[in-house]
């Protein structure tokens, strides 16, 4: 978790993770950033994040981020 | 009982609406019949100036009605009293309005619709707008929110503006239009909108009420008409029984020459035209026996001062 | 028998709307829906006629298509399910082909039938023109189509529908009739929104039964769009067809103010239309996607972008952004790029390979012409630099200790975009190319105020009364707009105030309407403008 707030923080500072659950919604993560932060998740978590998976509710929050991680670790 | 107090209320709604629209409506209303009063089309509604019970006959239609006939030129020669209320691209829902208000201060007996405008397609939100309007004018008169004034509230409506022209509009120039075979017979039928024969049915039936003889009359136009129209309005005047009169079959009667007495080409007469159509029209009007010579009447001073200005007017033009 | 020319006509607010209202309040939910499909279709008809059968053609192919490959993923489950693990591999790779040859065959079919009718002219008349400059002499046949009403539209519908079954984010609907009505629902065919099946498909065919206040919301919602529609679109269109019909006879000034009052026409009428089409849904207790976003309080125009047009900025997102740029070939660049350049320009590489195709088709979507594409273009360009720029902006910013979320800066910030927006919007009305730089030309050359001081400004269409209620009318809706980007939902608090309040609103909005609203002689009515993409 630490990792991926760093990952964040890193692609755009002015957001407080901790509490922010509209990334995508709130215009704080624009389509470039995603690229991004998809490029630096599947580098650091050793995952692919297929398109589908690439939606609001999935980049809204750290949290949200933090699930699907986990949850396409799992699936490997 | 939701439902009942729903009713209720939304039926209170409608109620204060309608008052709303009532009382802008009477605010909206033009004043007096004059541009500066936001009055549209003054030529037209210039009839609304005159003395009450004064026309026998009024002209409907666009454009070919108002460059066609010349009123003045009648009462000079018969002293028969009419006014056209022809405006430009008139649709019937704008006919029937202008009907309307000419019988609300006068009672004519001869009502001519110039055929032309039988076949311009009425635009269902015209229409409705028109529908609308003769309830609530505010829905024509909504954009003289530019020009209200103290009057507006307070005034009442005297129209006390005459046309010395009584509606006819003088065009000169001359521009042929050598469409000799315009009229060339043939047994097709131009088709007449829906809306507009039910628009041509109301007029009929509020003519009927009124003791006014309806008398169809196509002007001499090699641009708007053919035979097939003919056709279509000669078959509208049988169903309706009216009296149809077609100049464009009577070139004997109106000698329309097309190279001089058309300012575009055919799409309309000139001065020139004009002479010859009321020339014909104001026997057409003494054979029915219906009107009677004004000229010598006291009520009608006003029409021989009319005459004056509009006789002068014309010789300046024509110099 | 009727004629629709928008959804600002007394046919479509006076009879189609409410008699559907009607019937669908007193029938049960089974017929409620056919309700829905059979005004849709007759709405559909009267607009566009015989071409019905386009919109029927895509239904009945994204059906068939779809529940295609939802055999095929059946197949493949059965078959994974019976093989041992070293296989599955292979076998996944297999059906991902064959699944992938039904996309190809269904987004041709759905895209070809959109590219013939739309851009055949355009391309044939290209050619023309490139065989003449070669002095070849042969010309090719310009063809013309008619287009069925909101083809752009419906298309993008389908094909986000069968994208969404193959990837599996949806089950292929069985059902034919609900399919029809997600893809023909009358208040969305002819402007949108782009819907996803996800979104309305199931809410459609619940046909909820008519709640009070889904009625009233929606009714005031309707009232609301009229209002932008007729006072303020409607009015400004003589002015800017005069100016934009012959810019050469306009000095630089009156070209700046038309180009706002243009870019504010289109916001206006588009936003207005979605207000209409938004609240009639919301009277059969269906909630559409949001279009709009107050768009005009974006700091940068990537942000506008997502508050503007919303359902189409999505769908290119989502069906072209990201496949593209999670595309292996671009994958590879971006891991290659990010080793060399870093991590913010890294990405940006593909990225902007992506964002260049969603332009390309967002601009062609508009319209076959240059003067689209060169629209497309200016935005690709503008994205493109803000994210070049940002973090240079953000280490300045920072040296220079300005506050990057104090008041004045993202005023500046909202100023600006909404400046590069109307330039945009002038290319995008301006009837050609050449006439457009011309006209943007002037803004500089030719600019001068004489037209203000000696009030001739003020006969070019619009008087100073005309001026004065737009103004007026945007005031309002600032207001509004405010309130919404707080959060505060306007209906819900007129909702709890007294009966005579809530009266006032609906009186005060109708009665605006009816005085000024640029209806009747004398004014031409907006055409549709969305609707003709």
């Amino acid at each position: 978790m630490e990792k991926l707030i760093e990952i964040l923080e890193e692609i755009q500072p002015e957001v407080d993770y901790s509490a922010c659950t509209d990334l995508v919604d709130g215009h704080y993560l624009d389509s470039l950033s995603i690229l991004s932060l998809v490029a630096d998740l599947e580098d650091a978590f050793d995952i692919t994040i297929p398109t589908v998976e690439i939606i609001p509710d999935n980049f809204n929050s750290a949290d949200s981020l933090w699930k699907m991680i986990l949850r396409l670790q799992e699936e490997g | 009982m939701v439902y009942v107090k729903r009713g209720i209320s939304v039926l209170t709604f409608f109620m204060g609406l309608t008052i709303f629209l009532v009382m802008l409506s009477f605010l909206f209303v033009p004043k007096n019949n004059m541009t500066e009063f936001g009055m549209e089309e003054v030529t037209a509604n210039g009839i609304l100036g005159e003395k009450e019970n004064t026309i026998d006959v009024i002209v409907l239609g666009d454009s070919e009605s108002y460059t066609s006939i010349s009123p003045m030129h009648i009462f000079k020669e018969t002293g028969y009293t009419a006014y056209v209320c022809g405006t430009s691209g008139q649709q019937l829902s704008y006919t029937k309005t202008m009907l309307h208000r000419a019988f609300e201060k006068q009672s004519p007996k001869i009502v001519i619709m110039e055929t032309n405008a039988i076949f311009r397609k009425v635009s269902t939100v015209k229409a409705i707008v028109a529908k609308l309007s003769d309830f609530f004018s505010v829905f024509q008169y909504h954009n003289r929110w530019k020009s209200l004034n103290l009057n507006d509230i307070k005034g009442k409506v005297k129209f006390t503006w005459v046309n010395d022209f009584k509606g006819y509009q003088y065009r000169d120039g001359v521009s042929s239009g050598m469409d000799k075979d315009y009229m060339k017979p043939t047994d097709e039928v131009a088709g007449i909108p829906l809306l507009n024969l039910n628009y041509i049915d109301k007029i009929k039936s509020f003519c009927d009420e009124n003791g006014a003889q309806l008398v169809f009359l196509s002007t001499p136009s090699t641009k708007n008409w053919n035979y097939s129209r003919h056709n279509a309005i000669r078959q509208l005047a049988d169903e309706l029984s009216c009296e149809y009169v077609d100049l464009n079959l009577l070139p004997a009667e109106v000698p329309i020459n097309w190279n001089r007495d058309t300012y575009d080409k055919g799409d309309h007469l000139n001065y020139s035209g004009a002479v010859k159509v009321t020339n014909f029209l104001l026997k057409y009007l003494g054979k029915t026996q219906l009107l009677t010579d004004h000229r010598s009447d006291p009520a009608y001073e006003k029409w021989h001062d009319s005459l004056k200005k509009y006789e002068a007017d014309i010789a300046e033009k024509l110099k | 028998m009727f004629h629709f020319q928008s959804y600002f006509s007394v046919q479509y607010l006076v009879f189609l709307l409410p008699i559907t209202v009607i019937l669908y309040a007193f029938l049960p939910q089974k017929a409620r829906r056919v309700v829905l499909l059979v005004s849709s279709y007759l709405f559909f008809w009267a607009i566009s006629g015989k071409l019905i059968v386009y919109l029927l053609f895509s239904t009945l192919s994204i059906h068939h298509i779809g529940l295609w490959l939802s055999r095929i993923q059946t197949d493949e489950e059965q078959r994974l399910q019976v093989t041992v693990k070293e296989q599955r591999k292979e076998i996944k790779a297999c059906f991902l082909k064959k699944q992938r040859m039904v996309m190809a065959f269904a987004v041709i079919l759905h895209i070809g039938i959109l590219l013939t009718l739309k851009y055949t002219p355009f391309f044939a008349s290209n050619v023309n023109t490139l065989f003449d400059f070669l002095h070849i002499g042969i010309s090719v046949k310009i063809p013309s189509f008619l287009l069925p009403i909101g083809i752009s539209f419906y298309t993008l519908q389908a094909v986000s529908y069968l994208f969404d079954v193959y990837r599996r984010k949806i089950p292929a609907d069985q059902n034919l009739f609900r399919l029809a009505l997600f893809m023909g629902f009358f208040p969305q065919i002819m402007e949108g929104p782009i819907c996803r099946y996800s979104d309305t498909a199931h809410q459609l065919w619940e046909a909820p039964s008519i709640k009070w206040q889904n009625l009233t919301f929606g009714i005031q919602r309707i009232l609301f769009g009229v209002m932008k529609k007729m006072v303020i679109a409607d009015r400004l269109n003589l002015l800017i067809q005069n100016v934009f019909g012959k810019p050469q006879s306009y000095d630089g000034f009156v070209i700046m103010i038309v180009m706002v009052c243009y870019t504010i026409q289109l916001y206006m009428d588009f936003s207005g239309t979605m207000d209409l089409v938004i609240g009639s849904a919301q009277i059969f207790g269906v909630k559409l996607p949001e279009n709009f976003q107050r768009p005009f309080f974006s700091r940068t125009i990537s942000e506008f972008w997502k508050r503007w047009h919303i359902t189409l900025g999505t769908w290119f997102k989502d069906y072209i952004f990201y496949p593209l740029s999670m595309s292996k070939p671009l994958k590879k660049l971006t891991a290659r790029a990010r080793k060399k350049v870093g991590n913010h320009f890294g990405p940006l590489l593909s990225g902007a390979i992506a964002l260049f195709c969603v332009w390309v088709c967002n601009g062609l979507w508009h319209g076959a012409g240059w003067h689209y594409l060169f629209f497309g273009m200016y935005h690709f360009g503008l994205i493109l630099c803000g994210n070049i720029v940002e973090p240079f902006v953000v280490r300045a910013t920072g040296k220079l200790k300005i506050q990057r979320d104090s008041g004045w800066y993202r005023g500046m910030q909202i100023v600006r975009t909404g400046i590069l927006v109307c330039v945009g919007e002038l290319f995008f009305r301006a009837e050609g190319l050449r006439l457009g730089l011309d006209m943007f030309k002037k803004m500089f050359t030719n600019f001068t105020l004489t037209t203000l001081h000696d009030g001739k400004l003020f006969s070019f269409g619009m008087d100073r009364y005309d001026f004065l209620i737009v103004f007026v009318a945007l005031i309002v809706i600032f207001m509004v707009s405010i309130w919404q980007e707080k959060g505060i939902s306007l209906r819900a608090q007129i909702a709890a105030k007294p009966i005579a309040l809530r009266y006032a609103v609906y009186y005060t909005l109708i009665l605006a309407i009816v005085i000024f609203g640029a209806y009747g002689a004398g004014y031409v009515p907006v055409d549709p403008i969305y609707a003709s993409f």
